[in-house]
């Protein structure tokens, strides 16, 4: 083994030595551009409305045929704090950091995700 | 291709499914996590009988393994015939290539790195599609399949030089006898 080790070429241990590096900034690299470049994009009617950073807390209200609906941002979290429709299951929902919100009687769809390519991709789940 | 070509790749084929066989039944903290054993046989057959035998090996050890563990055409098996072939092709280039500047540990890494490359632009291409998931898992691929890479190229190396030693003994003995 210890002869093995003597005998590997020079780019042997340069590609180790490479590729390890490499993968090792890679974590940290891909950790830091996912968890600072997330938007949380809200859709009304089947149209973007509002795109918000998840990282900035802010309660915000929009509106819908069943009235007006607060959403909550917060610590990298999103919720529906309060909705006037029938079953409320967009509320009970509670916190998500990733995924989608559909609340479908006030036409409302929240995604949070790292860039607009993805928000037709990744449905969680569909709540009324 | 010679009978002895023949009896050469069903033996080796042998040994990398009883490796890939005995790799199913290892512990793992994640599921699709292995250490890849059966790419030491690849690599022997590689480096000591060239590149058809090599790739001969390595298709015959994914059919069977998949037929006889139960995901014969399904995802992991796609999954594992993707990397297997990807990574017998890149060690194969890589040695006519770039003939003496990697060793077989280096060979080892190409080949381990590939499988990775594949199988990962194999899963999101069929089965998860979101390039976030597959960015965030990549580098901690990379990142293992590199140290495996370094272990499995470690103990072919040492077989390969076993393997040479004891043909050169038994030349030896027949033309001394």
């Amino acid at each position: 083994m210890k002869e093995t080790i003597k005998n590997t070429t020079l780019a042997d241990r340069l590609l180790f030595i490479f590729l390890i590096s490499v993968s090792i900034a890679g974590i940290f690299i891909s950790r830091d551009a996912l968890s600072h470049g997330s938007d949380v994009i809200i859709e009304l009617d089947g149209k973007p409305a509002y795109t918000l950073p998840l990282y900035a807390n802010r309660l915000l209200s929009v509106g819908g045929p069943y009235g007006i609906t607060l959403i909550e941002i917060q610590g990298g979290k999103v919720r529906v704090k309060e909705a006037h429709c029938r079953n409320q299951i967009c509320v009970r929902e509670g916190w998500i950091s990733k995924g989608v919100i559909v609340c479908l009687p006030n036409k409302l769809v929240i995604i949070v995700g790292g860039s607009k390519k993805n928000k037709q991709q990744g449905i969680d789940a569909i709540t009324g | 291709m010679q009978l002895q070509d023949k009896q050469r790749i069903a033996i080796l084929s042998a040994y990398a499914l009883a490796l890939h066989g005995f790799e199913s039944l290892l512990p793992t903290p994640i599921p699709w996590l292995k250490p890849g054993l059966a790419n030491i046989i690849t690599l022997v057959a590689l480096i000591l009988y060239g590149f058809r035998t090599a790739l001969f090996v390595t298709l015959i050890r994914v059919v069977l393994a998949s037929i006889l563990i139960g995901t014969f055409l399904g995802p992991a098996f796609i999954l594992s015939a993707g990397g297997g072939i990807a990574s017998v092709l890149a060690m194969g280039l890589s040695i006519k290539l770039f003939k003496n500047l990697f060793g077989t540990v280096g060979i080892s890494l190409i080949g381990a790195l590939f499988h990775n490359i594949a199988q990962l632009s194999l899963a999101y291409f069929l089965f998860i599609q979101r390039i976030e998931a597959v960015l965030i898992i990549s580098p901690l691929i990379v990142l293992l399949g590199s140290v495996t890479g370094i272990l499995n190229g470690i103990i072919s190396d040492i077989l390969i030089k076993s393997l040479l030693k004891k043909d050169s003994e038994r030349i030896q003995n027949v033309s001394e006898g």
